[in-house]
């Protein structure tokens, strides 16, 4: 009976012995060497481009090239990810600050829409890339389509001017819907 | 016509977007056109402060540019017409910031690693230097050839750089200004580099951050503002990344840019925006 527990005891202490180091050296690991400037550049710029930035990356621009567009299309609209209930229609008020706050004549860090479009008549510093979007609650267009053109444009128009706001976080599904209900709510400045 | 519409709107509107479209109109705000009428151009300032540095600026071991160079850049004349071009001395495809850099380390000895030094050069001498340099060549054609083997690498990864989109707003050089050029971000509109041979006037003081640029800092700054958002809404992390200066992907863009504007006229400084 010492025996067994003595034996189990040596065995444990072992054990532990043999954990230790190991569990020191994924600790040691964890704090990777500081990167320099230009690695974190590559890492952006070449690592970080996905490979449907790779078929849009040629002297056309606006067409995929390597793939096929219903292919291309399909792949995107695979992506595209609803905010939880599914409910694609949230608050305008919200949607409207992060489209392009009035407040700051249509600036917003965010969505920055006005950059292409123009929505809201009283905001005149747009841009005329993308299409006007006034009255565009008129068009009877379904929410669900605006949501899917904004969560990942791609899946509509592959390799559009427009970014895929969605696909790359830079929208939460949640904003996403909100900037959705700004666009359609009817008392949203872009319907009145 | 369009552009005076929104402009007469703009001034129904009145308050802050009023700022906004005396941008757009891109044109020089009053006072600066004010000081070129009189024949003041605030990037002639960086002009005359470089050449005090080219010869005044000792290196360690005594020399000064013009040692090398001759009074007043005499043998420099029309060397930034070629720019950026393959140098045998060190072995790379240099622009005007990398040459001038690498001048001061081969041959007036500074310590290339010397951090004060570095820091210096990137802070207070490149632009001024490469301001002068560059006003050296006014008036000539440029002429950048591609001959070199590394030149010609050079070349074709600034082309392929020039149409890679990248980042989290799916942006290239060539989206902006290629396929949108002569459209609006805004009430900017965007031009076109490469048809309107616009690298003849770099660098150059823009009025709108107040300073010279040379156009290693548009390139880089280009990277920083327009292509590489990488921060995602659920990370906390810095979303932004430029190429340190002097890099290759740098350079090589300028030669891309360069060699379209081959034949353009040299105006340095110009003044931007």
């Amino acid at each position: 009976m010492k025996k067994i527990a003595l034996a189990g005891a040596v065995v444990g202490l072992g054990l532990l012995v043999a954990c230790q180091p190991a569990a020191q050296k994924a600790e040691a690991q964890k704090p990777k060497k500081k990167l320099s400037k230009y690695e974190k550049f590559k890492i952006a710029f070449y690592q970080n481009q996905d490979k449907w930035q790779k078929y849009c990356s040629n002297e056309a621009q606006l067409v995929p090239q390597g793939i096929s567009i219903e292919e291309f299309k399909k792949a995107m609209l695979a992506t595209i990810k609803f905010p939880p209930g599914g409910k694609v229609m949230g608050d305008w008020k919200r949607g409207e600050k992060l489209f392009g706050d009035p407040k700051k004549g249509g600036r917003s860090r965010r969505g920055n829409c006005y950059a292409c479009h123009c929505g809201d008549p009283q905001i005149i510093a747009c841009g005329n890339i993308g299409p006007s979007l006034r009255g565009y609650g008129k068009r009877g267009i379904d929410p669900k389509q605006t949501y899917m053109r904004i969560y990942n444009s791609w899946a509509f128009n592959p390799c559009s001017a427009m970014p895929r706001l969605g696909y790359w976080g830079v929208l939460k599904p949640e904003e996403i819907a909100d900037i959705v209900a700004f666009l359609h709510s009817p008392e949203s400045p872009i319907n009145r | 016509m369009g552009k005076r519409a929104l402009l007469a709107l703009g001034l129904f509107a009145g308050g802050a977007v009023v700022g906004t479209l005396a941008v757009a109109k891109e044109k020089l705000p009053e006072h600066l056109r004010e000081l070129l009428e009189l024949g003041m151009h605030p990037g002639h300032v960086f002009v005359d402060e470089g050449r005090d540095y080219y010869h005044n600026l000792k290196g360690p071991n005594g020399k000064t540019c013009a040692t090398c160079h001759g009074q007043d850049g005499a043998k420099l004349e029309g060397a930034y017409a070629k720019m950026p071009r393959y140098y045998k001395d060190i072995d790379k495809v240099a622009d005007i910031d990398l040459r001038i850099l690498s001048c001061m380390t081969k041959y007036m000895g500074f310590d290339p690693k010397d951090k004060k030094f570095r820091k210096e050069y990137d802070k207070k001498l490149r632009v001024p230097l490469a301001t002068y340099v560059a006003s050296l060549s006014n008036g000539m054609k440029i002429n950048v050839e591609i001959k070199h083997p590394k030149e010609k690498e050079m070349y074709e990864l600034g082309k392929k750089i020039w149409f890679t989109r990248a980042g989290a707003r799916e942006f290239s050089c060539a989206m902006c200004h290629t396929v949108l050029a002569g459209k609006r971000i805004r009430l900017q509109g965007l031009p076109n580099p490469v048809k309107a041979k616009s690298y003849n006037h770099w660098p150059a003081y823009r009025f709108g951050s107040d300073r010279m640029w040379t156009m290693e800092d548009r390139v880089t700054s280009c990277f920083k503002a327009y292509f590489l958002f990488t921060k995602r809404w659920d990370e906390k992390k810095d979303w932004v990344k430029k190429p340190p200066l002097y890099s290759k992907e740098v350079i090589a863009v300028e030669l891309y840019m360069k060699h379209a504007s081959n034949g353009g006229i040299i105006e340095v400084p110009g003044l931007l925006r």
